[in-house]
Parts: C-alpha cells; sequence; structure tokens
C-alpha cells in the first residue's frame, strides 16, 4: 500500500512539475494555459455553445432557461415589525389560499399560492413524470398546467386542478378537451422562447406522444408563432369570450413580458380575461435557443411590478389576476412576487428538481437527473411516480410554511395580505422603479433623499427635432 | 317556488355553509397541531404523515375560505331577491 502511495504522489509530483514547466517556459501563443484567459473571456458556456453550435450547425437547445439572473430579488428585504404592529400570534393560522378567477362560473380555488408550470408532456416531460407532478400538485392542493400538449388522461385522472394551455400547436383547442379544464390559458408566448416557432421532430416523436397529440405518422409536432385563428385584436377577445361562456372557468392569457407588457396587458383587459400569466426572461423550458433565454424579454420582477402598476391605473387589481412566472426558485422569492403583486406563481425547474431530488442518486455521475424525467430522457423508466410526487409534496409544504414564518413576522394572517409596504429595497433605482421604499432612510426621508438625487433619476427625454420628426440623444 | 321560499332556502344554505366553515376551521386547527407533534419525531414515516397533516389543514382552510365566499354570494342573492 505504501509503495502505492508512494507511487502516486511520485507520479503527481512528476506530472504537475512537467507542466509547470511547460507553462513557464512555452510562449504563450502556443501555451496549454491559453485556454484559461481565453476561456475566462468567453465564458465556460458560451465556450461550451460555440462548440456545439459549430458540431451541430443548428441552433442548440439548451435546456431549463438562462442562467443569468436578472431579476435582483436581493435587493429586497422583508419587514419584520414588533412593537409598531404586532406580529400574528403563532396560534393563528396563516390562510394560504388563493382564488383564481373570483368572477367566473367555477373559480379555482388553490390550498396554497404555488402552481406548477406549463410543461408539456412529450414536448418536455415524460408520461410519468407528467403524473408525478399533478399528483404532487394534488397532494399540496394545487394545480398543474398541462403545457402547449393535447389533454393527457392520465394526468387528468391524477391533477385534483388542471389547468390547460389552449396553445399554438392547436392540440388542446377542441370543446371536447378544454370542457374538461378548471381554467384555461391561452399560450401567446414563454420567457424562455418568446413567440418563436418550435419543432418536435418526429424522431422524438412515440406512440403514446402521438396519441395524446392526435399526430399522423410521420408528422411533427410543430407550435407555431401566431395561435392559429388568432389573426388580429378581435379574433382574440371574440377567442376570450367564447371559451369563457362555453365553459365557465377562469380564462387568462400567458404571454412572455417583454418592454410592451402594458400594451399587451390593454387587449387582455378588453377581451376581460380573468387571469394574465407573465412569464420573466428567466423563464425555463425543455431546450430553447440560448439567443431566445438570454437575449429577449422583460426580468420577471419588472413583469410582475409593472403589471400590477398597470391593473392598480385600471381599476382591475385583484380582480383580473396576475400570476408570475420565470426563474422562481426560493419561497422568498415567490412571497416577494407576490407582494408585488401576483396573485399566484407557477414554478417549472424547481419542481421538476424537487421531483427528482430523492432519486437522482440513480442517474449520477453517468446521467444528468433529467434523464429521469425529459421524454427522451435515457431512464424515464426508473422514475418512482409516488416517491416523486411525495418529494414534490413535501418541497411544496416546505416552501409555504417558510412563507407563512415570514408572514407572522410581519404581522399578516394570510400570504395574499403581504403587500410592497412589507418591503424595503436596498436600490434607489428599484425603488423608484417599483414603489418600494428605499431601505437606506426612514420613510420620513424617502422625499428629502429622491429630491436631492433628482439629478440621478431624471428621466430620459428624447430631443425631438421638429422638422424631421426623428428621435437625436441629449447633449 | 315564491319568493318567500327561496328567501327561507337561501336562508338554509347559508346557515349549513356557516357550519361547515367552522368545521373545516376547527378540523384545519387539528390538523394543524397534528402536524406540529408529528414533525418534531425523527422518522420519515411520520415525517410524511406530518406534511400531509399540514396540507389537509390548509386546505380546510381553503373550503373555510370558500364557505366564507359563497355565504357572501348568497348574502348579495338574498338582498337583491328582497329589494326586487
Amino acid at each position: 500500500m505504501k509503495l502505492i502511495e508512494n507511487y502516486v504522489r511520485s507520479l503527481i509530483n512528476e506530472t504537475i512539475d512537467k507542466g509547470i514547466t511547460r507553462v513557464s517556459y512555452d510562449q504563450y501563443i502556443e501555451n496549454l494555459f491559453e485556454l484559461v484567459p481565453a476561456t475566462k473571456k468567453v465564458g465556460i458556456i458560451n465556450l461550451v455553445e460555440l462548440v456545439m453550435r459549430a458540431t451541430q450547425g443548428t441552433p442548440v437547445p439548451r435546456p431549463l432557461g438562462s442562467h443569468l439572473h436578472f431579476s435582483p430579488w436581493e435587493k429586497l428585504l422583508f419587514n419584520p415589525v414588533h412593537l409598531f404592529r404586532f406580529p400574528t400570534p403563532e396560534n393563528v393560522g396563516i390562510d394560504t389560499s388563493v382564488t383564481i378567477g373570483n368572477n367566473t362560473r367555477k373559480p379555482l380555488t388553490l390550498s396554497i399560492p404555488i402552481m406548477i408550470a406549463a410543461m408539456s408532456f412529450g414536448g418536455a416531460l415524460s408520461k410519468s413524470a407528467k403524473i408525478a407532478l399533478a399528483k404532487g400538485a394534488s397532494m399540496a392542493g394545487t394545480a398543474t398546467n398541462t403545457g402547449e400538449a393535447g389533454l393527457m388522461e392520465e394526468e387528468r385522472a391524477a391533477a385534483s386542478l388542471l389547468i390547460g394551455q389552449y396553445n399554438r400547436g392547436g392540440w388542446m383547442n377542441t370543446p371536447e378537451k378544454y370542457n374538461r379544464l378548471d381554467a384555461i390559458e391561452i399560450q401567446l408566448g414563454q420567457g424562455a422562447q418568446g413567440s418563436s416557432p418550435q419543432r418536435t421532430s418526429v424522431k422524438n416523436i412515440g406512440e403514446d406522444y402521438r396519441e395524446v397529440f392526435e399526430l399522423s405518422e410521420g408528422e411533427d409536432a410543430v407550435i407555431h408563432s401566431r395561435l392559429p385563428g388568432v389573426y388580429n385584436k378581435e379574433d382574440f377577445i371574440q377567442l376570450v369570450r367564447k371559451l369563457k361562456d362555453e365553459t365557465g372557468v377562469p380564462v387568462g392569457l400567458k404571454i412572455a413580458a417583454s418592454h410592451h407588457l402594458e400594451k399587451e396587458l390593454e387587449i387582455a383587459l378588453e377581451a376581460e380575461v380573468d387571469f394574465v400569466t407573465v412569464d420573466g426572461a428567466e423563464g425555463g423550458t425543455h431546450g430553447g435557443a440560448p439567443t431566445l433565454q438570454d437575449d429577449m424579454g422583460l426580468p420577471t420582477l419588472f413583469s410582475i411590478s409593472r403589471a400590477a402598476q398597470f391593473f392598480i391605473n385600471k381599476q382591475v387589481f385583484k380582480k383580473t389576476n396576475i400570476i408570475a412566472t420565470g426563474g422562481l426558485v426560493t419561497p422568498g422569492q415567490i412571497l416577494k412576487a407576490m407582494a408585488l403583486g401576483a396573485d399566484a406563481v407557477y414554478i417549472g425547474t424547481a419542481a421538476v428538481m424537487a421531483l427528482v431530488s430523492e432519486q437522482m442518486v440513480e442517474t449520477v455521475p453517468f446521467e444528468p437527473p433529467t434523464s429521469l424525467v425529459v421524454y427522451t430522457g435515457k431512464m424515464t423508466d426508473t422514475l418512482d411516480i409516488d416517491k416523486g410526487a411525495r418529494s414534490l409534496s413535501r418541497y411544496l409544504n416546505a416552501c409555504v410554511k417558510e412563507m407563512e414564518l415570514v408572514a407572522i413576522s410581519m404581522g399578516r394572517t394570510a400570504l395574499s395580505e403581504v403587500a410592497k409596504s412589507d418591503l424595503c429595497s436596498l436600490d434607489p433605482f428599484l425603488s423608484k422603479a417599483t414603489g418600494v421604499k428605499l431601505g437606506y432612510i426612514s420613510d420620513e426621508e424617502q422625499g428629502r433623499f429622491f429630491s436631492e438625487s433628482q439629478s440621478f433619476f431624471s428621466p430620459y427625454s428624447p430631443h425631438v427635432e421638429q422638422n424631421s420628426g426623428t428621435v437625436s440623444q441629449p447633449h | 317556488m315564491d319568493q318567500k321560499e327561496l328567501l327561507n332556502t337561501l336562508s338554509y344554505l347559508s346557515s349549513e355553509i356557516s357550519r361547515i366553515e367552522t368545521m373545516a376551521g376547527t378540523l384545519s386547527s387539528i390538523e394543524k397541531e397534528h402536524y406540529n407533534k408529528l414533525a418534531g419525531f425523527d422518522h420519515n414515516e411520520l415525517r410524511d404523515v406530518a406534511v400531509e397533516e399540514h396540507s389537509a389543514s390548509r386546505q380546510l382552510g381553503t373550503i373555510k375560505q370558500m364557505c366564507v365566499s359563497m355565504n357572501q354570494k348568497i348574502t348579495n342573492l338574498e338582498e337583491s331577491l328582497k329589494n326586487s
């Protein structure tokens, strides 16, 4: 044993010595070390994706969405109370329920404000993963979402509350399917992919997939950039009214949030949707082009604050519900989203991770944990549905319990009571943008602070050249 | 069904819903207590039961809220009937 140890030590020593010598003496241009600054310059993720593009010649389908953190959640903090307002006594239960579509014939009442995001069977997840998500959600008293798919009987049976997407592929868009849903979400886009078209090639379509999507043999599954049948605003308004009349369940709109948010919401309100799902730029996907994920959309935090402000201005705040989604992982982020105006949230990536958490030992180190759950994964057959459902249920329970603890500390008796005034901000620009008070200074000093530092916040005012009508930068 | 009979029926529904609301609230508190007790055990199966109890407590809380909403609708209906 000692002999082997000495041999290994000597081998390591020799290798490192040679490595250091080569790095020291080789010209930089042919030095192996050039990989370090080059990788740092390009970024490890960009480098690998660059290589993938060069190898495959097509957009690379990166799973689970952007790795960039656009929303500065860490710059918002909750305000506990002690005397000014008393914390909630611990024997008082915190109301965690939320109702979507209060004014509909069949409102959707959830026991917790966290739902499972739209992740389609086939396009994204395996049948067993979808069933496990539905079971886990039902155990926690919440809803799951079909994603852009047809109606899968097993998912419908496992989900006590099922939100279905009226989708751009057209697979849920017939009365015999959407009449069996507890809410309908008209899917016009998603945070990770905008409104871009998507195609699942026939080689990735199995018999069960074809059955749920009602595809013929040899047919690709295509998600169009536009919803079939909706070519102008009036078409959309008519569609919403038709679905509301026919079903009586809440009918909402899902969009990828963008700087045009208010213009999109204006039309949604004209159509009298019951809820709007705003999917921020951090939204996940089973696989999408990195450019769509990293370079397009509006961060979730600002999507929520802007949507809430718009609804307040239009006097529909809390009447038309806001469902927030996109990169929400921690209970803190979820509660902050609610404080900014969201009635409920969807979680996708976090739900899948919770689902496989106990079972990831089955895959690593030779396969990623996602191979248990994605439709084309190599190990989907080994996923234990009930175990996964229990993991998800425990995760949801723990998240909501943590949110309840924060609510108690802020003297609230319902999660839906948590508001902007329960937050403070650590960034003046964030304060200005969201209306959350700046934590650096007292409530009374806010006006003085912002008036004294007005030059930093003066709005951009483009000078319009009167004759040409073109816009130029201020001098 | 004449108006008086309709009002009586609504009143009956309202009182029964109030009973359900009270029962759901009580059961929710009991389930929450069970969760608090069970969560203290260092045993995986008991912890799973605790999580189920907690979830049941929340769902009973939700039933209570649904009852409150239903009673509100019944009150509105009664008022509009009386005014008609």
